[in-house]
C-alpha cells in the first residue's frame, strides 16, 4: 500500500486554514447537537453558500466536522433532558438519563465523550486502512439482508429497558404500525393519512423521538411536583472515575468494531448499531438487570457505536458515490458544486479531497475530545436549574426543533400529540424506547421485504438461500432462542458437578 | 442551595443566550418577506425561494445555486426554504396560496404536474394553472443503467437474454419508473419494477448486483459509468445527452419513449407583469454566469432556458402522452 497520498493528507489537514475549518466545523456541530430538532442536515444547508467561498477540502473537512461533531453534542441532550436528537442516540437515553437522575450526569457524558473518541478514532483507522475492501461488502447487502438485519433489530428491541416484556411488545407494534403511516412506497396508495397531505410523507422520527421522550418526561415531572417536595439534582462527580472507565472497557471496544461494520451499510445503519451494541452488552454483563437503571456500559456500548457509524458512513460517499443518509447526501451536494463528483475515482482523481477529509477526522476527534472535558462541567450544571425554569425552556427548544426540521407547523402538533401519548404511556407503565425503535426499523423492514420478493419472483425461500441473509436470520433464531438455551445449560452443569463430587 | 444558585442562572443564562443566537441563525431562512409594494419598486425585501423537497437533492442545489445569483442581481436576500413532502406537493400547495407579490417563488419539477397526477387522486394534483410560470431552467434525464457484470449493452440484449428483468426505479409515480415501464413494455420484455426510496438506494442495489437494471438521473449514475462499474443502456431524451455522447436514446434503438424531467421557476398565480419581468431578466443574467453554467455541467444538467409558453406547451404535451402511451400499453404506475 503506498502510503504517501495519506501523508500528503496530513500535510493538507496542518495547513492553518484547514485546521480552522475543522475546529469551526466540530464547534458548530457540538453546538447544533445539543439542539434538539435542528440537526446537521439543516445546518450543513444553512451554510452551504459560505463554501462556495471557500476551497473543496476546507468546506468539506468543515462541514464533515459538523456531521461528527453533532454526534457529540446530541449525547448530552439524550443523558440530561432525555431528547434523543437522532434515531441512533435514543439507545443511550436509557441509562444515560437514568445515571443523570442518580446525580451521575458527569460520569455519562465523560463515559460518552471517551466512547465517542475511541470509536471514532477506531473507525478512521479502519477507514484508512480497509476503505475499498469494506466498500464492496457493503453493495453485498440488498434488501433481504436489510430486511433479515430489520428483523434482528427488532427482536433486539426486546432486551432494551427493563419493563414488563408484554408492555414493550405492545409498545413496539404500536411502533411498527406509526411506521405503515403514509404514502406506500410501492403502489403510491395513502395508508392512514385521512386525506391530509402532510401525512403522505408518513411521520417523521424527530417529532416522535421528542414528544414521547421530551416533552412526555416534562408533562410526567410537571405532576410528580405537585405530589412532592422537589430537591435540586445532585451533581456530583464530574468525571468518570476508575472503575466507571474499567467497567466500560470491553464495551467501548466491542462497540468500536460494531459500529464500523454497521456503518457502512447506507440507510440504517447508525441505529441498528446502537441497539446491537447495547443488546449485546447487555446479554454479556453478569448483572443485566442493571441495564435500564443506570449502566455505564449502557451508555458507552451505543455511543461508541453510533460515533464510529458516523465515521464509517463515510466510506459508502467516498468510494462509491452513495450517500448514505441525509446528511451525506447534503455533504455530496456541497462536492457537486465545488466541482468534485463523489465516486469510485475520487481516491485516484482528488486524492487531497480523500486523505484530506479522512485525516481531518482524526484531529476533529482529539477536538471534540478536549472541548468535551470543560463542556460536561458546564453542560451537568443545567440540571441544578430549577424545574420551574428548565422546563418551559426545554419545551421551547424541542418545539422550536421540531418546526425547522420541516419547516412545518404540523411538527410541533405532532410532538404534543406525542408527548401526551408519552405521558399516558408512562402513567401505565409503557417505556417509548421499543416504540420509537420499532418505528424507524418498521419501514426498513417493510420496504425491504416486499423488495426483496420482488426481486425473487415472489418466492421467500430466497431469504434464506442468499448467504448474508441466511446467516442474519439463523442468528435471529438463535438469539430468540438463547433464553431457552441458556436455562437447558444451566440444568446441566450443576448436574455434572454433582456427579464428579459423588 | 443559596449560594449555587447565581452562578447557576448565570449558566442558564448563557446557554440559553448560545440557543437563541443558534436559533436565530436558522431562522436567518425563514426570516419572513417584508411585503413591498408591486409597483415599480420590486424588490424591497427578501425573496424566498421555497423548495418542494429536502436539501441535498437536485431541486434543492438548482434553487440554491439560482437563488444565491439572484439575491446578487437583485441586491436583495434570497434565502431557501425547504418544505419537503408528498413529492413537492405540499409547496406546490403553500406557494398558490401565497400573495402574488413576487417575494414567495420557487423553482418546480415538471414531473410533480405530468407523472404525479398519473398516480393520485384528481383532488391531490396539483395544476399548474395555479401559478406563474417564469422561466424554464434546466433539463435533468433519465438513464437506463445495468451492472457491468450483467453483459447487457443495449435494451435488444435484454430482449435476447429472454428471462424476466428486475429493474429498479427511484420510486412510484417518477419518471425513473415510468421510463423504464414504457421500456419494456414496448419491447416487449418480461420485466418486473422494484421501487426504492429515490436514487442512491437505487444505485446501490443496481452496483450490488441485486438488481438487472436501474433507471435513475444521469448525474446520480455517471461516476460510474466513467468508472466503468455501470453500463449505460439507454437516455429517454429526444436527441443524445451531451454527458453521455456515446449513449443511444431509446428512440434510436427502436422504442418510442420519451421522458424528460426539466425544471422551471414559479410564482403564484397572478403575479403583476413588472415583477415577472425583473424576475425573468435576473434570472437571465444568472443563467449566462460563467459559475451558472459550470454548475449545469457538474451536475449533468442541460439547460431549457426557456419562454413561459414553452414550458406550459411542453407539460401539456407530456401530460398528453404519458397518459395515452399508459392507457395504450394498460400500464398502472400504481403497482
Amino acid at each position: 500500500m503506498d502510503i504517501s497520498p495519506i501523508l500528503d493528507g496530513f500535510g493538507v489537514v496542518l495547513e492553518p486554514a484547514n485546521l480552522l475549518y475543522c475546529l469551526i466545523g466540530v464547534i458548530i456541530g457540538m453546538l447544533i447537537g445539543v439542539l434538539p430538532g435542528l440537526g446537521p442536515g439543516a445546518t450543513i444547508a444553512i451554510l452551504l453558500p459560505i463554501t462556495y467561498g471557500i476551497g473543496p477540502v476546507s468546506a468539506i473537512i468543515m462541514l464533515a466536522g459538523i456531521f461528527y461533531g453533532a454526534q457529540y453534542g446530541g449525547t448530552i441532550t439524550s443523558v440530561l433532558l432525555r431528547l434523543p436528537g437522532e434515531a441512533s442516540s435514543v439507545v443511550t437515553v436509557f441509562d444515560g438519563f437514568a445515571l443523570a437522575k442518580q446525580g451521575r450526569a458527569g460520569t455519562a457524558l465523560g463515559i460518552a465523550a471517551i466512547g465517542s473518541f475511541v470509536g471514532g478514532t477506531v473507525s478512521i483507522l479502519a477507514l484508512t486502512l480497509v476503505a475499498p475492501v469494506v466498500a464492496g461488502f457493503a453493495l453485498d447487502f440488498g434488501p433481504p439482508e436489510y430486511a433479515a438485519l430489520g428483523i434482528l433489530g427488532v427482536l433486539l428491541i426486546s432486551s432494551v429497558g427493563n419493563g414488563n416484556r408484554l408492555k414493550a411488545i405492545i409498545a413496539a407494534c404500536v411502533g411498527l404500525l406509526l411506521a405503515t403511516v403514509g404514502r406506500d412506497t410501492f403502489t403510491g396508495a395513502e395508508r392512514f393519512t385521512f386525506g391530509s397531505l402532510n401525512l403522505a410523507e408518513g411521520i417523521d422520527f424527530i417529532p416522535i423521538a421528542m414528544g414521547l421522550f421530551g416533552l412526555s418526561e416534562i408533562l410526567y415531572n410537571l405532576e410528580e411536583r405537585h405530589n412532592q417536595v422537589h430537591s435540586p439534582a445532585k451533581v456530583g462527580n464530574v468525571w468518570p472515575s476508575r472503575k466507571d472507565l474499567g467497567q466500560a472497557k470491553g464495551a467501548i471496544g466491542r462497540g468500536s468494531l460494531i459500529g464500523f461494520v454497521l456503518g457502512v451499510l447506507p440507510g440504517g445503519g447508525a441505529v441498528l448499531s446502537s441497539l446491537a451494541a447495547y443488546a449485546l452488552e447487555k446479554r454479556r454483563a453478569k448483572q443485566p438487570e442493571r441495564f435500564g437503571r443506570g449502566a455505564v456500559e449502557g451508555v458507552a456500548a451505543p455511543e461508541t457505536a453510533n460515533n464510529a457509524a458516523a465515521t464509517s458512513s463515510f466510506i459508502p460517499l467516498l468510494t462509491l458515490g452513495i450517500p448514505a443518509n441525509a446528511t451525506m447526501a447534503l455533504i455530496f451536494g456541497a462536492l457537486l458544486i465545488q466541482g468534485i463528483q463523489p465516486g469510485p475515482q475520487l481516491v485516484t482523481e482528488h486524492p487531497d479531497v480523500f486523505w484530506g477529509v479522512i485525516n481531518s477526522m482524526y484531529i476533529g476527534n482529539i477536538l471534540l475530545l478536549i472541548m468535551s472535558i470543560p463542556m460536561v462541567g458546564v453542560f451537568v450544571r443545567i440540571l441544578r436549574v430549577r424545574p420551574a425554569i428548565l422546563a418551559p425552556i426545554t419545551v421551547l427548544i424541542t418545539l422550536l426543533g421540531a418546526y425547522t426540521v420541516n419547516n412545518s407547523a404540523y411538527d410541533i402538533y405532532l410532538v404534543i400529540v406525542f408527548g401526551v401519548l408519552g405521558y399516558l404511556m408512562k402513567k401505565f407503565g409503557f417505556e417509548p424506547g421499543p416504540l420509537v425503535l420499532a418505528f424507524v426499523l418498521g419501514s426498513m423492514i417493510e420496504n425491504s421485504s416486499r423488495q426483496s420478493l420482488l426481486i425473487f419472483g415472489g418466492d421467500p425461500a430466497g431469504f434464506l438461500t442468499r448467504p448474508i441473509s441466511g446467516t442474519v436470520l439463523a442468528l435471529v433464531v438463535i438469539v430468540a432462542a438463547w433464553p431457552l438455551i441458556r436455562k437447558a445449560l444451566r440444568r446441566k452443569t450443576p448436574d455434572r458437578v454433582e456427579e464428579k463430587i459423588t | 442551595m443559596p449560594t449555587s444558585r447565581p452562578a447557576s442562572r448565570r449558566i442558564l443564562v448563557s446557554v440559553a443566550g448560545a440557543a437563541a443566537a443558534i436559533a436565530l441563525t436558522a431562522c436567518g431562512g425563514v426570516k419572513t418577506t417584508s411585503s413591498g409594494g408591486g409597483d415599480g419598486e420590486y424588490p424591497t425585501g427578501n425573496i424566498e425561494f421555497s423548495v418542494g423537497a429536502s436539501a441535498g437533492g437536485s431541486t434543492d442545489l438548482i434553487t440554491r445555486a439560482l437563488a444565491q445569483g439572484m439575491a446578487k442581481e437583485l441586491g436583495v436576500s434570497a434565502p431557501v426554504l425547504n418544505k419537503p413532502g408528498a413529492n413537492g406537493a405540499l409547496n406546490a400547495k403553500e406557494l398558490q396560496s401565497a400573495k402574488a407579490d413576487g417575494y414567495k417563488i420557487a423553482v418546480q419539477n415538471a414531473s410533480l404536474f405530468t407523472i404525479t397526477p398519473l398516480t393520485v387522486s384528481a383532488a391531490e394534483a396539483t395544476k399548474i394553472d395555479s401559478f406563474d410560470v417564469i422561466t424554464g431552467i434546466s433539463r435533468d434525464d433519465y438513464v437506463m443503467a445495468t451492472n457491468a457484470e450483467s453483459g447487457y449493452k443495449s435494451i435488444e440484449d435484454m430482449k435476447k437474454a429472454g428471462k424476466t428483468i428486475r429493474y429498479g426505479t427511484t420510486g412510484v409515480g417518477t419518471g425513473a419508473q415510468l421510463a423504464s415501464a414504457l421500456t419494456f413494455k414496448t419491447a416487449g420484455i418480461e420485466a418486473t419494477a422494484v421501487p426504492f426510496d429515490g436514487g442512491a438506494p437505487a444505485l446501490t442495489a443496481l452496483l450490488g448486483n441485486q438488481v438487472d437494471v436501474s433507471t435513475m438521473q444521469i448525474g446520480e449514475a455517471i461516476e460510474n459509468v466513467k468508472a466503468g462499474k455501470l453500463v449505460p443502456l439507454a437516455v429517454f431524451s429526444q436527441e443524445r445527452i451531451p454527458y453521455l455522447p456515446d449513449v443511444k436514446t431509446a428512440k434510436e434503438q427502436g422504442f418510442d419513449v420519451l421522458v424528460t424531467q426539466y425544471r422551471f421557476l414559479t410564482a403564484p398565480k397572478g403575479t403583476p407583469e413588472n415583477v415577472k419581468t425583473k424576475l425573468l431578466d435576473a434570472a437571465k443574467k444568472v443563467f449566462a454566469t460563467p459559475e451558472y453554467k459550470k454548475f449545469n455541467e457538474e451536475n449533468s444538467l442541460t439547460p431549457m432556458e426557456v419562454a413561459p409558453q414553452e414550458v406550459l406547451t411542453s407539460l401539456q404535451n407530456d401530460s398528453t402522452t404519458y397518459k395515452a402511451q399508459l392507457d395504450k400499453f394498460g400500464i398502472s404506475l400504481a403497482g
